[in-house]
């Protein structure tokens, strides 16, 4: 077997970065002005933009819930978000299964009950991918719903921690997620820090997780500073056209 | 005063305050969605989404014509419903109409009365967290609109405001806008009147019967 | 009452309430009938695809990707590349925009740009061919991000502006090098479209939501720098006459585009 390329040299991570380190982040808000709510995203590599609508007239009629709005939740990678192939448009098993992690994120914070037979959809499409896109979509996401004035109980940033090198890192990049020994990307409502989306792969002691965390909650700090300066800064500064 | 910008969850008040987009947890209220919060506690959210409230001033469009009323589009997820038993004159699709709502029930239906049609107009979609800004105080902002328009215009508490069209539409859009992207900012009432006073001629615009309808304020 | 007969009543209403405006010679939005919105492009801005641009005219924003797969060659073309061209109405962009397949928009919108793009041969798909049964393919994808009207001409602009950024991949050992460029793509004269709408009598270049909503007849047509390239006719009729005086103001929108791409 070939000797796998190290990750983390003399303590640096191959892009530069220290573990704990996130990557550059840059966040604007309202930039879909046809959707109730919006927010684009770039994080490292990773471009994503995020279009909320509702609540709204809940469709099919007998899907609503008579007591509270029916959050929906579709994220979607498109065909050219690799470096690689062009990809066939549509969801996929991936995406099926990241749209329900993050809609279960913020089903616990949205105020549903305000809002009886009507939906709530949360639209998420990467436009390009680099490691860690479901932190960033709910990092969107969370800007993109306070965008909205849609009433929740707490904001949301979200981050990815995990394991190179038998080292703890903080905002795996792409090489770091597919060759790491462990990735754990998690959502912490602001206010509380509880954790409102978690999941894990690959192999991590008791004591990694609790590291794992802990500097989890370091990171998506900054997150939260800058979804904050980005919803503020359309009052600041006034709408604008935003480019990728 | 000092005014700051917070973010939802953030606490906005000890003690239980009953205000629109909040919420309580413990004993604190909490904002539920951005907003300003004053040095005196006072919390005006920025973005929200309309819920009806008994004695809303409501602009509508008919939608359905049937034996026990009429369904009425009011920009909520549910439409407004008005039964032929509070209303004499009979409505058509598409009649534009301004009414209050009488009451909103669990399920979030509303039931709509003191029906008034409105004249052949345009209708347009206005945040309706800035709808007190679009009003002004005392009404200032939307009269100074009428009077450069010349036409009427209502403005409905759930976000959508009837144009006449006799009004200058194009240069009430614009307005709208300004005062769309301009709602959080001091001093708006007068650079409306200078944007008015060049660009629109003051009229004394035809006026329909209309109550009075509730005032807010966003800012100075 | 149906659904239909009920959209056209509250699409005449609009429109009579519409007439009153365009009686002045403005538009809603204070342009005149032949303005188009402010229009600009931003290439480059998909780091993965080969090429890409992000238009915008006035609010309506759509973002072109292009890409290159190795492909097997059509039987009856053996030497020439193929290209494609895939459009998503994002339901981000509109609440109109619904999830699921897509419906007869969507697809008419791609097949209008690629048209576009076909007819004007600005593409030479000889130069894709690599060996026997392999060929390069290029992909591209329209997404519409905000719909605000116009949506055709909007896609149409980012298409041609992503092509101009389009790098060619090298291509080794019949594999694509994914990051190493041969070169630019090379263009012929692109294409740009202008879509035109007919508001009871009043023709109407670049029509806004409101003015879709109320349109009699639309038409879009393609044009390079000396050439129709592709049209389409939507709902409604129009005179030859009057098809005539849109190709006029087509090919002059079309070299404003033009500026803006190059520019």
């Amino acid at each position: 077997m070939a000797e796998t390329e190290k990750l983390i040299i003399d303590g640096k991570r191959l892009d530069g970065r220290s573990p704990t380190d996130i990557r550059p982040l840059r966040i604007e808000a309202g930039v879909i002005p046809e959707a109730d709510g919006s927010a684009f995203v770039e994080w490292g590599g990773n471009k994503i933009v995020c279009g909320v609508h509702g609540p709204r007239e809940c469709i099919p009629r007998h899907g609503a819930n008579p007591y509270q709005a029916t959050l929906k939740c579709r994220y979607m990678m498109s065909p050219f978000a690799s470096m690689e192939e062009h990809g066939r448009s549509g969801p996929s098993r991936r995406s099926t299964e990241l749209s329900k992690v993050i809609r279960e994120a913020f089903e616990n914070v949205v105020l549903l009950e305000r809002f009886p037979n009507t939906q709530i959809d949360i639209f998420i499409d990467v436009l390009q991918a680099d490691g860690g896109t479901r932190t960033a979509s709910v990092t969107a996401a969370a800007v993109a719903l306070a965008n909205a004035g849609i009433p929740m109980k707490d904001m949301v940033n979200s981050v990815a921690v995990g394991k190179a090198d038998g080292v703890v890192i903080s905002d795996l990049s792409k090489a770091e997620d597919n060759a790491g020994q462990s990735d754990m990307p998690l959502a912490f409502s602001h206010k509380d820090k509880k954790l409102l989306l978690f999941q894990m792969d690959g192999l991590l002691t008791r004591e990694e997780v609790a590291k794992g965390l802990e500097m989890a909650e370091v990171s998506a700090g900054l997150v939260h500073e800058k979804q904050e300066a980005a919803l503020k800064r359309i009052y600041e500064e006034g709408k604008k056209k935003f480019t990728l | 005063m000092e005014k700051r910008i917070i973010m939802p969850g953030e606490k906005i008040a000890e003690g239980i305050v009953r205000v629109p987009n909040t919420y309580v947890e413990g004993d604190a209220t909490y904002a539920a969605v951005i907003g300003t919060l004053d040095d005196s506690g006072k919390y005006i959210p920025l973005e929200n989404r309309y819920r009806p409230s008994m004695g809303d001033v409501i602009v509508g469009m008919v939608t359905d014509v049937r034996h026990a009323g009429y369904e009425v589009d009011v920009n909520l997820p549910e439409g407004g419903f008005i039964s032929t038993r509070v209303i004499k004159i009979k409505l058509e699709f598409g009649d534009f109409v301004i009414c209050k709502v009488r009451e909103v029930t669990e399920t979030g239906d509303v039931e709509l009365s003191e029906v008034r049609r409105l004249p052949k107009g345009k209708v347009v979609q206005f945040p309706t967290a800035k709808i007190p800004r679009l009003i002004g105080r005392k009404s200032s902002m939307i009269e100074m609109l009428k009077q450069y328009s010349g036409g009427d215009i209502v403005v409905g508490n759930n976000g959508m405001v009837w144009l006449s069209e006799k009004c200058d539409i194009p240069l009430l859009l614009k307005s709208m806008n300004m005062i769309d992207e301009n709602a959080h900012t001091s001093g708006l009432t007068d650079r409306m009147k200078e944007f008015l006073e060049a660009n629109g001629t003051r009229t004394v615009p035809e006026q329909i019967e209309e109550e009075h309808i509730d005032e807010g304020e966003m800012n100075g | 009452m149906s659904d239909e007969v009920k959209d056209i009543i509250m699409s005449n209403i609009r429109k009579d309430v519409m007439l009153k405006t365009l009686e002045t010679g403005k538009r809603y939005d204070g342009r005149a009938m032949d303005e188009f919105r402010p229009a600009e492009v931003h290439k480059g801005v998909i780091g993965t695809a080969e090429g890409s641009a992000i238009a915008n005219i006035g609010e309506t924003q759509v973002l072109a990707s292009v890409k290159f797969d190795i492909m097997t060659p059509f039987p009856d073309r053996p030497t020439m590349g193929v290209f494609m061209t895939n459009s998503e109405l994002l339901p981000l962009a509109s609440p109109i925009f619904e999830t699921g397949p897509p419906r007869e928009d969507s697809i008419e919108l791609a097949r209008v740009v690629d048209r576009g793009i076909r007819s004007a041969e600005i593409i030479d798909l000889e130069s894709f061919f690599i060996e026997e049964e392999k060929v390069l393919g290029l992909f591209i994808d329209l997404y519409v991000l905000n719909h605000a009207g116009n949506y055709t001409d909007t896609s149409m602009l980012a298409a041609s502006a992503a092509l101009t950024d389009t790098k060619v991949p090298k291509v080794e050992d019949g594999k694509i090098i994914r990051g190493e460029y041969k070169g630019p793509l090379e263009l012929g004269p692109m294409p740009f479209s202008t879509t035109f709408v007919n508001v009871g009598g009043n023709w109407l270049v670049d029509p806004t939501r409101d003015e879709e909503l109320v349109e009699d007849t639309v038409i879009t047509i393609a044009t390079t720098d000396k050439h129709v390239c592709s049209a389409q006719k939507g709902k409604g009729s129009l005179s030859k006459e009057e098809l005539m005086a849109n190709i006029d103001i087509a090919f002059n929108k079309g070299n404003e585009q033009r500026k803006i791409v190059q520019g």
